[in-house]
């Protein structure tokens, strides 16, 4: 195998471990801040009487918000590396300054939203203020960082592994901003289940869906105290945030590597013969559907084996 | 420039997001408490974010084939893959970190595999998970809204020659608005094509065809004073 192609595929998993870290993080950052979905929770208890110590940051959606603060870190870097500046400078500075960004609506959002209920006499704690803010940077950095890494790789694959007319077609703040999206929509489709069925109603039955009149009645106290955002993220990251990043991972594993197997498979690299541009894409399509047909199969499977580990409902 | 080939890939890439839309399993917030069943956030985002998958994979295609229908079917196969892995992961974490059994809340029997539903479902639950039939709706729903998706890019791209980035930027932006309507028309959640609200389906699919008219007209307009050619 020619070297170019070996670094084509060499990059390519470099690309799918950045993935995996970027979502695990994306995820944990959204339980230590609590936004997307479970968000409404913490927002319902205080109405319901449950005033609590949770950090409230919804400032939007996740895959919103991700695709901001991607899309600045991916400005700011390739404005940076139109400059001359290194790679190895710009990607950090460029991440660093979309966590600004992220950390101005993260405090705006929990002031904000605290204060508008005080009619339900829930205060704004200014330890929990301060405290979250460390984790919510270092989490929200490390998943921006590695998706402006993946869209900087990207859209210089072909120089990076010897062949430039590989590059990606898209500006790298555009592969930020499709990465952004896609890290965020992840993160609130997988990583969420974990935090706002398990984890936000801890003290109620397990195995079980959270019942509409449990709604708002979080688990406020933990083993050694009242819960706070932070130990929410230590629970998460034994399983739902591995699982998410995993999720993305595997999804720029197979999006990646089935084109690039089209092209190794239909001869198309590593001389970029014309000819066989159309023969590419049709294996890499075969092997994305055959890789479908066997996820659809996996779901029934998991499926049928939990109903019948479980079995029925028996509760009340 | 060929003004018809270009209203035609728009306006049949917004009428294919729309109807994507409509398949998709989505249970929004109640789901990510296990209230409901789907997946555990919003239409437009899960949507966007597959169609967002089909169209890096599109472009990378479009680089090596001008076949519309291959870089379009490379577009909609990677949004199916998409859908894939979070829905499949979606279900390993309620099945394995919440003890929840994946079970539609709208059919007493799943019309594709016919496992009863009802016996393993939660009281004053809405359904949760994700079971097969809506499983293999929004695998289906990723194929058509990956496929418009793409197809919207290639026309941007080949027809109004658009530079890539460009072509990327206008086929978002009129993928998103088509979403949003059809998400205005679901109301929220949606367990796919078993859902008592698919039947709105032709509502949206005449909405999103007058946007994506419209957007199509703008695209042409643009063309004519210049193009985006970056």
């Amino acid at each position: 195998m020619p070297i170019e192609i070996a670094m084509l595929f060499a990059w390519m998993l470099l690309i799918v471990f950045l993935a995996l870290v970027a979502c695990m993080f994306e995820d944990l950052e959204s339980d230590v801040g609590s936004q997307s979905n479970p968000n409404s929770q913490v927002q319902l208890a205080p109405q319901v009487g449950q005033v609590h110590r949770f950090f409230n940051k919804a400032i939007s959606g996740e895959a919103p918000a991700y695709a901001l603060y991607c899309t600045v870190a991916g400005v700011i870097a390739w404005v940076l590396l139109s400059k001359g500046a290194h790679p190895i400078i710009a990607i950090p500075i460029g991440a660093v300054v979309g966590e600004a960004v992220h950390l101005i609506f993260s405090v705006t959002a929990h002031v904000g939203r605290t204060t508008a209920q005080k009619r339900f006499e829930q205060p704004i704690y200014l330890d929990v203020l301060y405290g979250h803010i460390m984790p919510i940077a270092t989490h929200g950095f490390m998943a921006t960082l590695c998706i402006t890494a993946i869209a900087y790789i990207q859209s210089n694959l072909g120089t990076l592994s010897g062949n430039p007319g590989l590059d990606h077609p898209f500006a790298l703040p555009m592969l930020a901003f499709i990465w952004g999206i896609t890290v965020g929509a992840i993160g609130s489709s997988t990583g969420d289940i974990h935090y706002g069925t398990e984890r936000e109603f801890q003290d109620r039955p397990f195995g079980e869906g959270k019942r509409v009149v449990y709604h708002g009645k979080i688990t406020r106290y933990a083993d050694c105290g009242v819960r706070t955002q932070k130990d929410i993220a230590a629970f998460c990251a034994k399983f739902g945030g591995p699982c998410t990043g995993l999720t993305f991972g595997v999804i720029i594993l197979f999006e990646n590597w089935r084109t690039l197997v089209g092209m190794q498979v239909a001869r198309y690299l590593p001389n970029l013969e014309a000819a066989a541009g159309d023969s590419a894409a049709v294996i890499g399509i075969v092997v994305g559907l055959v890789i479908g047909v066997v996820m659809i199969v996996g779901n029934l499977v998991l499926v049928r084996w939990a109903r019948k580990r479980y079995g029925t409902f028996v509760g009340e | 420039m060929d003004p018809i080939l270009i209203l035609v890939c728009v306006i049949l890439g917004g009428v294919l997001a729309s109807l994507g839309v409509h398949l998709l399993p989505v249970g929004g917030a109640p789901a990510a408490m296990g209230t409901a069943t789907g997946v555990a956030t919003g239409t437009v985002m899960l949507m966007f974010g597959a169609a967002m998958c089909g169209l890096f994979t599109a472009s990378s295609v479009a680089t090596f084939s001008d076949n519309i229908l291959l870089v379009s079917l490379s577009g909609s196969v990677g949004s199916w893959l998409m859908m894939g892995v979070t829905m499949l992961v979606a279900n390993v974490i309620y099945v394995f970190g919440t003890g929840i059994v994946p079970v539609s809340g709208r059919v007493d029997v799943d019309p594709i595999t016919k496992e009863p539903q009802k016996a393993y479902k939660t009281p004053q639950c809405d359904g949760h998970g994700v079971p097969n039939v809506s499983y293999i709706s929004g695998m289906v729903g990723a194929l058509l809204g990956g496929f418009g998706g793409a197809i919207m890019y290639f026309g941007l791209l080949n027809y109004a020659h658009f530079e890539e980035t460009m072509a990327g930027i206008a086929a978002m932006g009129i993928f998103v608005a088509n979403a949003i309507i059809a998400a205005y028309n679901i109301g929220g959640t949606i367990e796919g094509f078993q859902d008592p609200k698919f039947k709105r389906l032709p509502k949206a699919l005449v909405s999103c065809g007058v946007i994506s008219l419209l957007c199509g007209v703008l695209v042409v307009l643009v063309v004519n004073l210049g193009g985006l050619t970056g």
